[in-house]
């Protein structure tokens, strides 16, 4: 009943041994059958390890992004639940930026602030050491922020168009803890 | 023992599925009320109950599949029959394919849109819009023809009627998949009651594909049923079976090749020419020339990259942020590489049925879009097959892509 150990079709008898199929094997022996094995071995083996990894990996971030989200709302003194998190997947560091917004209302439909959440976490909190403003309904891009505050300011992340409205806003300096 | 491991698993949907019915759950797709009867029994689902009840499925499979050999043919598909009846009486769980089905039937159906050449988004007006998963409403259809046109009867009967349509054509599918395995496994002398335990109370098949109703499993069963006629010696009809398997998903079209090469028929060749002619001629009626560029698709689909995918998790270990445009060439050769292999020994007499298999399975491993039902593919052939690595590797990948789901267990996001 197994396909491969049926005869070949009329007309194959004329092709030379090579062409014809050969006698059915359950799996395969000897010297490729070993190599077979062994790369699906080390294949098993590199998929676990870079599934370990992944899961190590996101465990962490997910750590840090608990810890990203309470320092906001510990920030702000606001306990909303729709924060976005944005990771540098550029560059690869953990400098993660948490936007919320800033007067009740659903999400990004109001002025949004935007904290730069920088070192280990301690206490279940991390460093925000700057950050900026962005208008409603913005997303996070360079030219949309306004007020940039601490490090945001110093390196820049600000949009120039937006300069006049620096500040307007206070900083996170002022009403943080 | 047994009993205990049986009762796990019954246990264990059961918890999904009435806690998935008190909705408000992120696992749970947006959908229309449509298991009212189950309210108030369960609690929202969250990642936290849903994984342990996925680990206590998967040690209480891993125990049936130890045990299955003193498991009785009754016993055996009462457990799964159970399972199955618990998972249909529930919401849709864990995806919102099944509404892109039912909007892209709709779009033919009721606004006469070509779902080849716009996505939900051109029928936003529609009630199964809002529940069309939002990272494909401006995306066509990858689905065949053939499946397409199957599902637009669906798109007449209402959101909430097709969706219990696809529920039961999903059930379907799914009893007459493992009704073939069940019969593929007598005739290949492989104990039958292990075979439909290790497909039919797999995890994945019972929670991610049954669950949400994907069409994955009408592909298993084109797979299976051409499988069979195979093993009958009916090659035309084996043939153009797997290209209609291919025309409702084109994945399951790995299988052709080593099938030709196995029985090297003429039948097998014309059945599948014909089968190809007629479908690409209904296909090109329907749906213009777009409805036959299937390749066009697949290329689009091949580029998107998912969290839970191999080349990703590689990507990471070796320090990269996700998978570059490189890494796709790369894994496009490494299975070029692994089919010609397998052809190769195929050629040489080696078990189709384990080649095949093993085609599917280097897919959903080298896939950088892999979702949970795609590493079903080859479990049936699995499970049959002559070399047992295959089984072995394909419940192993099943397990890698189950532990990778726990993160949220061990760093649980408020």
């Amino acid at each position: 009943m197994n396909g491969a150990g049926t005869p070949p079709g009329r007309g194959l008898e004329r092709l030379s041994p090579w062409l014809r199929p050969r006698e059915a094997q359950a799996r395969p022996r000897g010297r490729t059958g070993l190599i077979e094995t062994t790369l699906l071995l080390l294949t098993g083996l590199l998929l676990a390890v870079a599934t370990v990894n992944d899961v190590v990996l996101s465990t962490h971030t997910n750590h840090r992004l608990v810890a990203d989200l309470r320092t906001w709302r510990s920030y702000t003194g606001h306990d909303y639940k729709n924060l976005s998190a944005e990771q540098d997947q550029r560059h690869h560091t953990t400098v993660d930026v948490i936007c919320g917004n800033t007067t009740p209302g659903p999400p990004k439909e109001r002025i949004q602030l935007c904290l730069q959440m920088t070192g280990p976490v301690i206490h279940s909190r991390r460093a925000a050491r700057g950050g900026w403003y962005l208008p409603p309904k913005a997303e996070d891009l360079r030219h949309s922020r306004y007020g940039c505050f601490g490090e945001a300011k110093s390196a820049g992340l600000c949009g120039p168009a937006a300069a006049g409205a620096e500040g307007s806003e206070g900083t996170v300096a002022e009403t943080g803890h | 023992m047994i009993l205990l491991c049986a009762l796990v698993l019954v246990a264990a949907t059961a918890e999904i599925v009435l806690d998935a019915a008190a909705g408000h759950s992120p696992l749970i797709p947006k959908s229309p009320v449509l298991a009212g009867w189950l309210q108030g029994i369960g609690e929202r689902l969250g990642f936290r109950v849903f994984l342990i009840a996925v680990l206590a499925f998967s040690a209480g499979y891993a125990g049936l599949l130890w045990l299955a050999r003193g498991i009785s043919k009754r016993w055996a598909i009462a457990l799964i029959a159970v399972l199955h009846a618990i998972v249909f009486a529930g919401p849709v769980l864990l995806s919102t394919d099944v509404f892109s089905y039912i909007a892209y039937a709709r779009m033919g159906v009721e606004h006469g849109i070509n779902p080849y050449l716009h996505g939900p988004i051109a029928i936003s007006h529609d009630s199964v819009y809002h529940y069309v998963g939002q990272d494909w409403k401006h995306v066509a259809t990858a689905y065949g023809p053939l499946y397409t046109l199957l599902s637009y009867p669906f798109g007449l009967l209402g959101v909430t009627g097709a969706i219990w349509g696809m529920k039961i054509v999903a059930l379907l599918a799914s009893a007459g998949t493992l009704v073939l395995t069940w019969r593929c496994a007598r005739l290949r002398e492989v104990n039958p009651v292990v075979a439909i335990l290790a497909v039919g109370a797999n995890p994945l098949y019972v929670i991610y594909a049954l669950g949400g109703a994907h069409n994955d499993l009408i592909m298993l069963l084109a797979m299976m049923a051409a499988v069979s006629l195979t093993f009958a010696g009916r090659d035309a009809p084996a043939a153009a079976t797997v290209v209609a398997g291919a025309l409702v998903k084109a994945t399951v079209a790995a299988l052709l090749p080593f099938m030709i090469l196995a029985r090297r028929s003429r039948a097998q060749v014309l059945g599948a020419v014909a089968a190809l002619g007629a479908g690409a001629l209904i296909a090109y009626v329907a749906f213009g020339v777009d409805g036959i560029n299937i390749v066009a698709a697949l290329n689009r689909d091949a580029a998107f990259v998912s969290t839970d995918s191999f080349p990703n998790e590689l990507a990471h270990l070796v320090g990269k942020p996700g998978v570059f445009p490189v890494d796709h060439d790369l894994l496009k050769g490494a299975l070029v590489i692994i089919v010609l292999h397998l052809l190769w020994r195929t050629w040489r007499g080696y078990d189709w049925i384990s080649a095949a298999g093993w085609t599917l399975l280097a897919i959903s491993v080298t896939s950088t879009w892999l979702l949970a039902w795609y590493i079903l593919w080859p479990l049936p052939l699995a499970v049959i097959a002559r070399d047992r690595r295959l089984l072995v590797a394909t419940l192993a990948v099943q397990a890698l892509f189950i532990a990778h789901q726990m993160t949220p267990l061990f760093a649980p996001v408020s």
